[in-house]
């Protein structure tokens, strides 16, 4: 189906007021370019190598993938801060704050 | 990372392979529909004969893996609107904080039945749009593209047009975000399909932003849930590994063909899905 074909229902939104934000993911692309090479090779070592080796690589591989999208949700909050949009920023720094939540109730038994 | 050796089930490298082609599986049509991929993953598993607690790590894997996979060409497409995907990753985690510390209350069944209502509603209110819902505005210039500071609203690309959306009616979204990240920490799922669904039908987000924002947010729920799974000792590295490997090709792949795929075509593709997992949770 093409984008012009007509719609039952179209909807069509007025031109967002506003600045165009600069994330355009030119930092984020080719980082999580890297990322998931590094990820195939940890994970295919973990699951092709037997014992504590395999072990070893599997957990680094799993330490990596938490540390992604947490890293990005990081780096996003920064370049809110660049853009000076506060809002952004607080609920960055919010979701940060829930995750830390979550991990330190975890670590302390909480619901287990 | 791991706990005692013989929580876990003693597999072999066949077994890594199976997990890893299912995971890729999942992650094909995860990437593609805007879903997370346990949803998918954990049936699946299940049938194999896995129990849930040992499932339930691996669907979160995938779900990780196929929200990082995705992320390079989903980011590229400049379909990804962050705001959009901060604001209710934040009432989704805190719900699944509260859903993860009251998820010993619920009993499975209670879990699968809930999971299934909730998806088998999501493909009904997916599949009754017809037609291409956000249409291009011939106004908009490629300049346009992009998430606006300040606000929710943005543009994307459709091809050689530019759509602009604005989401509507957020309060009253957020809170299916919240049901989303309950499900996400009571069942082990990322809740990605009643994230999607809930920014096309209430905020009426384009389909394409809808999923590919979905596809970001799902892989921070995940990472939150596995760092509990982790601090439990409930991670095998290996078996995570052969998924990882699979749910990260899968993610690539499916990414790469929704690129291809038109809004409507992705919409009927995830209402289809939501139905088999529903049966699938119903019937087992």
């Amino acid at each position: 189906m093409s984008a012009t074909e007509s719609a039952d229902r179209p909807d069509r939104q007025p031109i967002p007021a506003g600045a165009v934000s600069s994330i355009r993911g030119r930092r984020q692309v080719p980082a999580l370019q890297w990322v998931v090479r590094v990820l195939l090779v940890l994970a295919a070592l973990g699951a092709a190598l037997p014992g504590t080796a395999g072990s070893a690589f599997g957990a680094a591989a799993v330490a990596v993938l938490i540390a992604t999208p947490l890293t990005r949700v990081a780096w996003l909050t920064f370049r809110w801060t660049q853009e000076s949009d506060r809002r952004f920023v607080l609920t960055g720094l919010g979701l940060l704050t829930v995750v830390g939540i979550g991990a330190v109730l975890s670590a302390l038994g909480v619901g287990r | 990372m791991s706990g005692p050796a013989d929580e876990f089930r003693s597999v072999s490298h066949v077994e890594h392979l199976g997990d890893g082609l299912l995971a890729m599986a999942a992650g094909v049509l995860a990437a593609m529909a805007g879903l997370g991929g346990a949803i998918l993953l954990v049936p699946a598993l299940l049938l194999t004969g896995m129990t849930a607690t040992s499932a339930a790590p691996l669907g979160l894997v995938t779900v990780a893996g196929v929200s990082v996979a995705a992320g390079r060409r989903q980011l590229t497409s400049r379909v990804v609107n962050h705001r959009i995907g901060v604001t209710i990753e934040l009432v989704a985690s805190a719900a699944a904080v509260v859903g993860a510390l009251v998820s010993g209350l619920l009993g499975e069944t209670f879990v699968a039945w809930m999971l299934a209502v909730v998806a088998l509603a999501a493909a009904v209110i997916g599949a009754r749009g017809r037609g291409l819902r956000n249409p291009p505005d011939p106004a908009c210039e490629p300049s346009d593209v992009g998430e606006r500071i300040g606000a929710l609203d943005g543009a994307y690309p459709l091809g050689d047009q530019v759509v602009p959306y604005r989401p509507k009616r957020v309060a009253p979204a957020l809170g299916f975000m919240a049901l989303a990240g309950f499900i996400a920490g009571s069942a082990g799922v990322s809740g990605g399909f009643v994230k999607t669904s809930a920014a096309t039908e209430i905020m009426r987000v384009p389909m394409k932003v809808a999923t590919a924002t979905t596809t970001f947010t799902v892989g921070v729920t995940a990472s939150v849930a596995l760092i509990v799974y982790a601090i439990q000792g409930r991670i095998e590295p290996r078996s995570c590994a052969a998924v990882l490997v699979g749910s990260l090709l899968g993610g690539q792949i499916g990414a790469h063909i929704q690129h291809h795929l038109s809004p409507v075509a992705i919409r009927y593709l995830r209402s289809g899905l939501l139905v088999l997992v529903a049966v699938l949770l119903v019937t087992r």
